[in-house]
């Protein structure tokens, strides 16, 4: 018992003996096991050693109601300035009411705040890219794939695709599905969609869909649509599997139709080497982590001023078309980081060596 | 240190073993609550701690009393997540700020009760339907919970279209997100639920047949008890808390989703066996499911406060579990 006492004390001294003197950076992550996330929040670790700052990362698994228990955890700390990964846009507007009344700010990222969050008070920040961005990308690859291929198109410039979504009711499910099908609805294209179902984000659960719709759709789909990597190699190893395969890759696949994802994790880049996934888009993980992270740093250390310039970006001048960057009062606090469409011609500068 | 101690002072020992033994959930919490004292040099004892730490529990709370009952009856409730995901939405969707195109049902502005109504009775009818299930059914609970886990989430995703439902009126709001003086608005209403709970289970003869029929279903038959109707019951009182947790969570958040209290039955069952209520049915009591809660609340907030990574989270909450029933069985089994 004395020991146990001994040994407890010790733990506690060694916590008070931590330097109070270093910044200190809250990162409310939503989900660690999303890969965009995960390399998101390696990077902001990899900022904090660098900067010499104390990071507080934590991971709310999805769910709304624990990320706002660890905001209040985190405020209760004594941490005023944050990185923040929301769960949805609707709850962003609460949060930065919580960290205002300690006169901290905060930068968003991936998923939008809304435009009430960023009013709040000119210390919060949108760091993103916005997911329909990806869908708008996906839309435009679809667009350069037929236009060099308009023999794939069914009669009357008709796509008949098959979309392999995330979890339902996920914002990237949702903004990134309706980017895409507005998008070539938007270039002109008749867009029939032959089927579409929830694969959880999942490959296994894509491969299991896109058999099924082998058997049943046979010939009648030209073109696969996800809304992430992991589901696009499930259908990818689904249509290798059904031999739905011709001899060469003249249209830049072996697979008879095209298959798209989202993410460019490491493993689709090196499908694409292999002629198997037709293409994917990048959110770049490292541009919105540096971003938020800097203007985070930079209102800890008091150097933040309107028009600051965070990972080379500047703020946004012109209201754009997507909340909360549609917005004259906040468009000083949003920075826009790209997408990048990754295709043949530059998928290789995206490969870890 | 017992050995050590002269053989005149061993009586109050026994006391003290005795006591710790009967009550090792309290014992548990407190050394926990000291503990995380300890670590956070005196922090989580501030009020904003304490205050954070009823707010963060409070929903879970209303889903363990629910359940805790229903282990009570020996039965189980895997279905709370989603219907609590589901009546959330529900709540919300009639609490939306008229003037959000966005809404379910926008340009309309409904009054304060009806998304506490409506709530309520979602909550409610899916208790009843698990309840019927099992009784005259006869499924087993866990295959029946498990059903009606999915309809509810397919409900859920078929009424919002998987949208967010969002932009809810502050009025709606402040009724979860209020406090009457320091104390939060959602601390008074788990107290309230609290005593509702206790007058049932101790005073009541509903009650009584509660844990008559999870100490031995056939011995509480013979004896004259409605065992079906006693069922139904417990699952329907369960399902109406769930209804309340939905609603309150709703305010809470500001919004409902898909994804709103998923893995919520986890916690729930959790923070109920931790608390001393046996999944060998017909032992278990309000203050020990409470205890449970903030018990487990304790550990979340410990482990965050001090930024344990979020998978190593996982495995401890695991390990948790694992050993409270572990030894809830041995206590148990030693005992019949």
């Amino acid at each position: 018992m004395k020991k146990l006492i001994v040994a407890l004390l010790i733990l506690v001294v060694a916590f008070g003996a931590f330097g109070q003197a270093k910044p200190v950076i809250g990162a409310l992550i939503r989900n660690l096991d999303e890969q965009f996330v995960a390399d998101y929040a390696a990077n902001l670790k990899v900022l904090a050693a660098k900067a010499g700052v104390e990071l507080k990362l934590l991971d709310s698994r999805s769910d709304q109601a624990t990320q706002l228990d660890q905001l209040n955890t985190l405020i209760t700390q004594g941490v005023k300035y944050f990185v923040i990964v929301p769960n949805q846009t609707e709850a962003t507007e609460q949060m930065a009411k919580a960290i205002k009344a300690v006169g901290g700010g905060a930068a968003f990222s991936n998923i939008q705040p809304s435009v009430a969050a960023l009013k709040v008070g000119p210390n919060f920040f949108l760091a993103s890219s916005p997911e329909s961005v990806a869908g708008s990308i996906q839309a435009d690859i679809i667009d350069n794939y037929f236009k060099k291929n308009p023999a794939a198109l069914a009669p009357g410039k008709t796509i008949n695709a098959l979309f392999l979504l995330g979890q339902l009711g996920h914002p990237a499910q949702k903004y990134r599905t309706e980017a895409v099908k507005n998008g070539l609805k938007a270039k002109g294209y008749k867009l029939n969609v032959i089927a579409e179902d929830t694969a959880n984000w999942k490959p296994d659960e894509a491969q299991q869909k896109m058999d099924a719709w082998i058997a049943a759709y046979n010939g009648k789909f030209n073109i696969v649509i996800t809304n992430n990597d992991g589901m696009a190699l499930g259908a990818v190893e689904s249509l290798l599997t059904a031999k739905y395969t011709k001899a060469d890759a003249k249209d830049g696949t072996i697979l008879k139709v095209p298959v798209l994802g989202v993410d460019a994790t490491q493993v689709a880049l090196k499908s694409m080497a292999e002629d198997k996934l037709y293409a994917t888009v990048l959110q770049d993980s490292v541009g919105q982590s540096s971003t938020a992270f800097e203007l985070a740093l930079a209102m800890a250390t008091g150097k933040y001023k309107p028009g600051f310039k965070a990972w080379g970006l500047s703020p946004e001048t012109k209201p754009g078309s997507e909340a909360p960057a549609n917005d004259a009062a906040v468009i000083g606090q949003c920075y826009l980081v790209p997408f990048k469409a990754v295709t043949k011609e530059n998928y290789k500068s995206f490969m870890t060596k | 240190m017992a050995a050590k101690t002269a053989a005149g002072t061993i009586e109050p020992k026994k006391g003290l073993r005795a006591f710790i033994s009967k009550n090792t959930n309290l014992v548990t919490f407190v050394s926990l609550a000291i503990l995380l004292g300890l670590l956070t040099r005196g922090r989580s004892f501030e009020w904003p701690s304490v205050r954070n730490l009823m707010i963060a529990e409070s929903v879970r709370a209303f889903a363990a009393l629910g359940v805790g009952m229903i282990i009570i009856t020996r039965g189980i409730d895997l279905s709370i997540g989603y219907v609590v995901c589901l009546v959330a939405s529900v709540a919300a969707s009639f609490a939306q700020t008229s003037d959000y195109t966005a809404a379910l049902y926008a340009g309309r502005d409904f009054p304060l009760w009806l998304p506490f109504l409506a709530g309520i009775i979602t909550g409610g009818l899916f208790g009843l339907l698990n309840g019927v299930l099992v009784a005259y059914g006869r499924l087993p609970a866990f295959i029946a919970t498990l059903g009606t886990m999915s309809v509810a989430r397919g409900f859920q995703l078929i009424y919002t279209k998987a949208a967010v439902v969002g932009s809810l009126k502050d009025s709606y709001k402040t009724i979860s997100q209020g406090s009457l003086g320091p104390i939060p608005n959602l601390a008074l209403y788990v107290a309230a639920a609290c005593v509702v709970i206790w007058v049932l289970l101790r005073h009541t003869k509903r009650g009584t047949n509660f844990y008559a029929i999870g100490g031995n279903a056939m011995a509480a038959r013979v004896s004259g008890i409605n065992v079906e109707r006693e069922t139904v019951a417990v699952y329907t009182y369960a399902g109406i808390l769930y209804g309340i947790a939905g609603c309150l969570l709703a305010g809470r958040l500001g919004l409902a989703n898909a994804l709103t209290a998923n893995g919520m039955e986890l916690d729930a069952i959790a923070a109920v066996t931790v608390g001393g209520v046996s999944q060998t049915g017909g032992v278990g009591t309000m203050s020990g499911m409470v205890i449970g809660v903030l018990t487990l609340g304790i550990i979340n907030y410990g482990m965050t406060y001090l930024g344990v990574d979020s998978y190593y989270q996982l495995l401890v909450k695991g390990f948790i579990i694992i050993a409270a029933v572990y030894f809830d069985m041995k206590k148990y089994a030693r005992r019949s």
